[in-house]
């Protein structure tokens, strides 16, 4: 049933391995893609000083939750790592499932939060500030939830001794969700 | 025949996997293989080119004989008309000259190039097809719903785009900007298959200096494309959100700054133009290494330009925006960068001149559609500096002379050398050779035609002629029989051009009906893709991957018989 | 097996990981902490600062760059540049509210209107957005710029752009013309263009582009070139 692979993906002439190259490729182009939403944030920001009155409004605390949240998250996922090298797979997901867990928790923290400011009229329309918040915040939202999927995905087969070497590049793409988060966090929760 | 290889790939699969790979319609759906990717992201093209030149046959009508009933369409209302011209020059860049050069002959051509068996991550190779087909699905649908297509170019600035009042295509600017951005997510999946492809999978022996140009290129455009398209995803996020959330990103009322937009659509723009021109490039001095019986003449200087200008193009973006109110300062700074670009651009040129010079010509229909793209993206390139120039580009910005020059780089790039490298490579992929009479017909019938369009256009621009209207008659200084002589002339020009089309699509069909079977090497070429059956089977070499002993283009080497040497013989 | 060529030639790079992770709850306690100062430079630099260590730790020992090849640092970094030079490049555009002979007046009244009231909606305040200016409808102008290009502006047929047409433009100042037509017909081509009536679709029809009291002012003007 498993799909058979071609030589190609096997060869190694850099010798880095296909996978962790895509990877990395796959962060650049990431990189890009929220340096274009957070320097547009910047731009704004540094330009407009009344936006600070709106960002006054943020809540540090439950920012500085999700932060501790997601930096855990990160060490679960390098300790999937770690015994996924070893070759134990059931490990290796068992750490998989506590990282699933702490995007979970990141995601419904976010969830009360916006719930809670959207209440008190903070909507996306309300103000320059508010609008790159729920867009950068949405955005790094959106790959929470994609990455939590693709490695439930992984979580399954490792846990069947199977594709080890997907816990570390699924762990790769989800320390880069971490960081993009540590840049978030000061950004909009911390610059008032 | 050698044509029924795509179908008989699957039951002689010598891998001895339980799973043959889809059987019948299925296979269309669910193939992973690169070369039937290839052909789907091909025909696809293809087919919106079709869509893509029918508009420009519309408005052209409409422009040339203001209120005429267009045979084919009716009547064309102002707002149809901003559609046309609007989704013409999308679909063009975006759904014809991207699938066809990077998607299409780089699936086609990377994994045979350097001796593999298919791309290294085949089941996203076949996700990407699919989201893009979804993203030209999705655009032709935009035309069709109620208020019609998205009208405001397809540099689509806000306010226009961002507010429905103002471009009355509430739903059509939505789809359009979705099109837009499903495509960028194909290509962004699409390239990581290709750069990591090229950098991982070569064939032992195959070092990053034998790997044939086109490759490179195309792999080279592909990182060009990943790093640019960032800015503008986000920028298109922003625009989404106006457009539907009533957000104020880019509207000056409640903070936001229209130029904001500006800078990250051309801050992707500038290198995009790049993007589609490198696989040109390499598609061209492919051929005319193989038709000239010639080494390259400078592979390292060639491949270190094509690096040099990718980095330049990230530095000359404000050039776009040079009338829109930017500081002149900047506009030096644009200005000196952009006429900076033209040198390593005007070194590739040189270089693939050098290397006809001595060479033994073999004008075939390739060759010539590969001469061809360099005489006429010249004169593009030189009318760039005019535009590159501040002060004068002061006149000639939103003038018909922009138009003129851009498509005198655009059209080289989208249809030349994707006729180039379709008569090229056609041996190859369907197993049958070309009619070259057919051939040279239908080429003569395009370049020649193609001068007779544009270069009025360019007569029109310096006589002031601005873009994007759809009726000069209302325009008095615009209006007088001079002018209007020109645009007749460049209309009935591409009519005759339109026409000459049939004589290839004919040439295609008969030559894959009952075309001389091609054979292997039909071109006596060196690279890999000539060394295994046409079409290639499925995995590419059932019978062992080859191993790679010298560069690509060892051609009239003194130690050989032969005027060619593949790389894969063994010295 | 697969595995085996997947297995990477990091293998074995393992810091301490509960180390590492400490350290950055560390790091995020003091960044919370750091406003409450109320010093500005302190602020920027545990906010941003610490990010950049945090960063930095993440990346180089969880995603292992420290062991990684140099071509992904190479990546990385330019990645990273690039987006240095967008912010460059943009931003003194973006940025600047005013310079040599020119303000960005929109941004000035939204800042002010900010600064009265942060919950402004965004709507129009006074001092907002510009009202567009309205141009009256001048229906001699209207008639020599839009008519006049092909009609004449005394409205004889001999507009530069008609020289071409064929048939020519109407003259209006032919009484022949005026034996067959009446108001009612020349409104009704002014409006819906000449196929309305059988004649040639090089008249095109106006009713996008003006009111219909507008049109009522040109068919008048057209009358008043009919000769006695």
């Amino acid at each position: 049933m498993a799909f058979p692979k071609p030589a190609a993906t096997l060869r190694s002439a850099t010798g880095i391995p296909t996978g962790r190259l895509a990877v990395w490729w796959l962060l650049a182009s990431e990189v890009v893609i929220f340096g274009g939403v957070l320097g547009s944030y910047l731009m704004f920001r540094l330009g407009h000083p009344e936006w600070a009155d709106a960002a006054a409004h943020t809540n540090t605390w439950i920012g500085a939750f999700n932060t501790l949240v997601l930096l855990s998250s990160s060490f679960t996922a390098v300790l999937a790592h770690q015994a996924a090298e070893k070759g134990d797979g059931k490990t290796a997901a068992k750490f998989l499932v506590l990282t699933i867990g702490g995007a979970l928790t990141f995601l419904m923290v976010k969830s009360v939060e916006w719930t809670i400011e959207i209440r008190e009229g903070f909507t996306i329309t309300a103000n320059g500030f508010w609008s790159f918040y729920y867009t950068a915040a949405g955005l790094h939202a959106l790959h929470v939830i994609a990455g939590a999927f693709i490695m439930g995905i992984v979580a399954f087969d490792a846990y069947r001794g199977r594709e080890l070497q997907r816990v570390e590049l699924i762990g790769i793409y989800w320390h880069f969700v971490d960081v993009v988060w540590i840049f978030l966090f000061p950004l909009l929760y911390i610059a008032k | 025949m050698a044509h029924t290889a795509v179908t008989v790939e699957h039951h002689a699969d010598p891998h001895g996997h339980e799973h043959h790979g889809p059987q019948g319609i299925l296979k269309y759906i669910w193939s992973t293989d690169h070369k039937m990717i290839a052909m789907q992201y091909l025909f696809t093209g293809m087919f919106m080119a079709v869509i893509g030149g029918y508009m420009a046959y519309v408005f052209r009508m409409q422009l040339a004989f203001p209120g005429i009933s267009v045979p084919g369409f009716g009547q064309v209302s102002p707002g149809e008309y901003n559609a046309l011209v609007t989704n013409h020059g999308s679909i063009m860049i975006f759904w014809v000259a991207m699938p066809v050069l990077i998607a299409a002959f780089g699936n086609f051509l990377i994994p045979l190039m350097i001796g593999a068996d298919d791309m290294v991550f085949p089941r996203i190779n076949r996700l990407s097809y699919q989201i893009f087909l979804l993203s030209a699905l999705l655009l032709l649908a935009s035309l069709f719903v109620q208020g019609g297509g998205f009208g405001g170019a397809w540099t689509a600035y806000p306010p226009l785009s961002a507010v429905g009042e103002y471009n009355q295509t509430n739903l059509g600017s939505s789809m359009w900007l979705g099109a837009v951005a499903l495509e960028f997510v194909a290509f962004l999946l699409g390239g990581i298959n290709f750069i990591t492809t090229l950098m991982n999978s070569r064939a032992p022996g195959m070092k990053a200096y034998d790997i044939p140009l086109v490759a490179w290129m195309i792999v080279i455009a592909s990182i060009l494309f990943m790093l640019s398209v960032g800015p503008l995803i986000a920028g298109a996020v922003m625009l989404l959100f106006d457009q539907t959330l009533g957000t104020g990103f880019y509207d000056p009322a409640r903070g936001g700054d229209p130029v904001l937009w500006q800078h990250l659509f051309w801050f992707f723009g500038h290198p995009e133009v790049y993007v589609v021109l490198l696989p040109a490039i390499g598609i061209t001095i492919d051929i005319i290494a193989t038709f000239a019986r010639k080494k390259v003449f400078g592979y390292k200087l060639m491949l270190y330009t094509t690096v040099a200008t990718g980095v330049l193009s990230f530095f000359v973006w404000a050039h776009h925006q040079f009338i829109a109110g930017i500081d002149p300062r900047m506009a030096n700074v644009f200005m000196v960068t952009t006429l900076l670009i033209s040198v390593p651009i005007a070194e590739l040129c040189f270089v693939i001149i050098a290397t006809l010079y001595g060479g033994s010509i073999r004008l075939t229909t390739p060759m010539l559609w590969a001469l061809a793209f360099m005489a006429e993206f010249l004169i593009g390139g030189v009318t760039g500096i005019f535009l590159g120039a501040s002060g004068s580009d002061i006149y000639f910005h939103d003038t018909y002379f922009v138009l003129a020059h851009f498509h005198y780089t655009f059209f080289p790039i989208a249809i030349i050398a994707t006729f180039a490298a379709f008569t090229y490579w056609f041996p190859k992929m369907f197993g049958k050779m070309m009619n070259d009479t057919l051939g040279k017909i239908h080429f003569w019938g395009t370049v020649i035609p193609f001068n007779f369009i544009f270069i009025p256009l360019f007569v029109l621009g310096i006589g002031g002629q601005h873009r994007r209207i759809y009726n000069y008659q209302h325009f008095p200084e615009l209006a007088g029989p001079g002018m209007y002589r020109l645009r007749e002339i460049a209309t009935i020009a591409l009519l005759v051009m339109l026409a000459f089309q049939l004589v290839f699509f004919y040439n295609c069909i008969m030559s894959w009906w009952r075309g001389k079977a091609a054979g292997k090497n039909p071109w006596q070429a060196n690279t890999l893709e000539w060394t295994t059956e046409s079409p290639p089977p499925h995995g590419n070499w059932p019978e062992g991957l080859p191993n790679v002993y010298r560069g690509p283009y060892e051609y009239g080497h003194p130690d050989r018989e032969e005027d060619y040497w593949p790389q894969n013989e063994p010295a | 097996m697969s595995e085996n060529h997947e297995q990477h030639d990091g293998g074995g790079h393992h810091v301490n990981y509960k180390r590492i992770y400490f350290t950055l709850l560390g790091l995020l306690v003091v960044s919370v902490a750091g406003p409450f100062f109320g010093i500005l430079i302190v602020t920027l630099v545990t906010a941003f600062g610490i990010a950049l260590v945090k960063a930095n730790l993440v990346i180089q020992n969880f995603m292992h760059l420290k062991w990684e090849r140099r071509l992904m640092k190479w990546m990385l970094t330019t990645s990273l540049l690039l987006m240095a030079l967008m912010f460059a490049g943009i931003s003194a555009d973006v940025l600047n509210h005013e310079g040599r002979n020119w303000e960005n007046l929109a941004a000035r009244a939204a800042i002010e209107r900010g600064i009265q009231d942060p919950h402004a909606e965004g709507a129009l305040a006074e001092g907002g957005e510009a009202e567009p200016v309205e141009v009256a409808f001048n229906v001699e102008n209207t008639f020599n710029l839009v008519c006049g290009s092909c009609h004449g502006t005394a409205g004889d047929g001999t507009g530069a752009a008609g020289a071409a047409l064929d048939p020519r433009p109407a003259n209006f100042t032919d009484p022949a013309f005026w034996e067959t037509r009446d108001r009612a017909r020349v409104m009704n081509v002014i409006t819906n263009g000449a196929v309305a009536v059988g004649g040639s679709p090089l008249m095109v029809g106006w009713s996008a582009s003006f009111t219909a009291e507008q049109i009522e002012e040109l068919t008048d003007h057209v009358l008043e070139l009919r000769p006695e």
